[in-house]
């Protein structure tokens, strides 16, 4: 590596601003997934004990 | 099947990784001195080098699922499985990603071929494409199996790959991309990949449930513990 | 290992029978070769020099069709499950099938070279040593070939499943393989192909003992 590398911040702000957005985004997902879930299985065991 | 556990650890983990990932990138941006070379672009390192790691333990986690289901045939595992296949390509992702912003103002090029990049890129296709067959296949039990069986394979390529790809570079580029960390800079570094950890364990937790819950809706109950252990076929080969 | 040879004889049987097919998979493979030439220009200097990545590239989108073909015999009137039904053992099916596609795949490789040889002026006189690393290439490439078209036959989608999970798998049989034929082609003064065919048989060795561990559970049923 030759000399130092200049203004480097706006590249560092680029590589956290992603890894905060791909992991957030994806934690919400599976949250949301997991929630959709939980709530479908509720409505099928309220179905099957109501009927 | 037992009921999927409604312990709210997961979302401990989940909120723990969050808090330390936090932590360790304050540090590693604020607090910590630049790069006498690289100057600030060195902070990337603080979350590039964290990703690797959680990324390759991610798949090997998976691929210990897949042997563990070939094993017993218990459906835990091909829900585990199916977890950390996609939190392992999610990371992997992202470790490209984060290596293309590193490369660009280091290398001026935003792919420079290096080794262990261009591996994870290639494992991304390998295991997304898993994710892709578990998609088209409609029976569980044949869905399970071939996931396992191609997680295997696709995991015992890995190091041919990488060494392949190492090779093949090397005939071309003298220096490889440098991702050491020196001493000074090891507590961002060693609190990020933490922090990661839990987070993606405790995503691969829930995520795990909601294959768990997606199956009883697909498998006639009552749903076995194990998957229908076929005609006492021996876990691996075997005759029939 | 009899029962081996008789699942060999089988598929090198269909193979026959089909045959108007691979000579349509060629006819592909060639298509393919002659769009590559037009992809890069009419610069002779250049397509010499990437002969080897365009042979490899056109044989394996052609291994795509040979290998998804190997096993719709198997697949119409449910022929897979009588013939798991007979003694003979999974393993001994996917061996015989591994070769024969190997065989056709080796055959496919070899036919392609006196294109690739007009196209982009890209010969060589090491006739023995390209057809080696031609046999070693497609060993690698028949193997987990072989065990994923055998998912797939079983599946929709499937045209565009066996490539999406076959070619990450191969990457590195493409890169030695066009390394090792790039050397035969452009010259190998510091005789650096046998590495490379090395690392081709080490890829082949590996995915033919897993695939053979595996193949039961992929056709259980």
């Amino acid at each position: 590596m030759m000399g130092v590398v200049e203004g480097g911040w706006g590249f560092v702000a680029a590589a956290y601003v992603v890894t905060a957005a791909v992991l957030g985004a994806y934690a919400t997902t599976v949250f949301l997934r997991y929630r959709t879930e939980k709530d479908r299985a509720a409505a099928k065991a309220e179905r099957e004990t109501g009927a | 099947m037992k009921e999927p556990s409604q312990s709210r650890a997961p979302q401990a983990a989940v909120a723990l990784g969050v808090g330390l990932l936090l932590a360790g990138s304050y540090w590693g941006l604020a607090k910590a001195p630049g790069e006498i070379f690289m100057g600030d672009v060195q902070r990337i390192m603080y979350v590039h080098v964290p990703t690797a790691w959680n990324a390759m333990l991610a798949l090997t986690f998976a691929f210990v699922c897949a042997l563990s289901f070939l094993f017993t045939n218990a459906w835990k595992w091909d829900n585990r499985l199916e977890a950390a296949m996609e939190i392992g390509v999610v990371l992997s992702l992202l470790l490209c990603m984060q290596g293309a912003i590193w490369a660009k103002p280091t290398w001026g090029v935003w792919w420079d071929w290096d080794p262990r990049l261009t591996t994870t890129a290639v494992m991304v296709f390998a295991f997304g494409g898993i994710l892709a067959l578990r998609a088209f296949v409609d029976d569980p039990v044949k869905r399970a199996v071939w996931s396992a069986v191609a997680c295997i394979v696709a995991f015992a390529d890995v190091p041919i790959v990488y060494f392949s790809v190492k090779w093949w570079n090397s005939l071309h580029q003298a220096q490889s991309t440098p991702q050491t960390v020196s001493k000074a800079f090891h507590w961002p570094l060693r609190i990020n990949a933490f922090g990661i950890l839990f987070l993606w364990t405790g995503l691969v937790a829930l995520r795990a449930r909601v294959a768990a819950l997606r199956l009883r809706n697909e498998v006639a109950p009552p749903l076995p513990e194990r998957a229908p252990d076929t005609a006492g076929a021996p876990a691996l080969g075997g005759a029939r | 290992m009899r029962s081996l040879l008789v699942a060999l004889r089988k598929d090198l049987l269909l193979q026959w029978r089909s045959r108007t097919q691979i000579v349509a998979i060629f006819a592909f493979g060639a298509a393919a070769l002659l769009l590559f030439s037009f992809a890069i220009g009419p610069d002779s200097l250049a397509l010499r020099q990437h002969a080897a990545g365009f042979l490899w590239l056109g044989l394996l989108l052609a291994s795509t069709l040979s290998l998804a073909e190997s096993f719709e015999r198997e697949m119409e009137e449910q022929a897979l499950e009588g013939l798991l039904l007979l003694p003979a053992s999974a393993r001994a099916l996917y061996y015989g099938k591994a070769i024969a596609n190997w065989a056709q795949l080796a055959l496919l490789g070899a036919a392609l070279v006196p294109v690739t040889v007009v196209l982009y002026d890209a010969g060589t006189l090491r006739l023995v040593s390209l057809l080696g690393v031609i046999l070693l290439g497609t060993a690698g490439l028949s193997a987990p070939g072989t065990l994923y078209a055998a998912m797939t036959a079983q599946i929709r989608g499937r045209q565009t499943l066996l490539p999406l999970l076959l070619f990450p798998l191969v990457v590195p049989v493409l890169l030695a393989a066009v390394k090792a034929t790039s050397l035969l082609i452009l010259g190998d003064p510091m005789g650096q192909l046998r590495p490379w065919a090395t690392l081709l048989a080490a890829f082949a060795v590996i995915h033919w003992a897993l695939g053979g561990l595996l193949f039961s559970r992929v056709v259980e049923d």
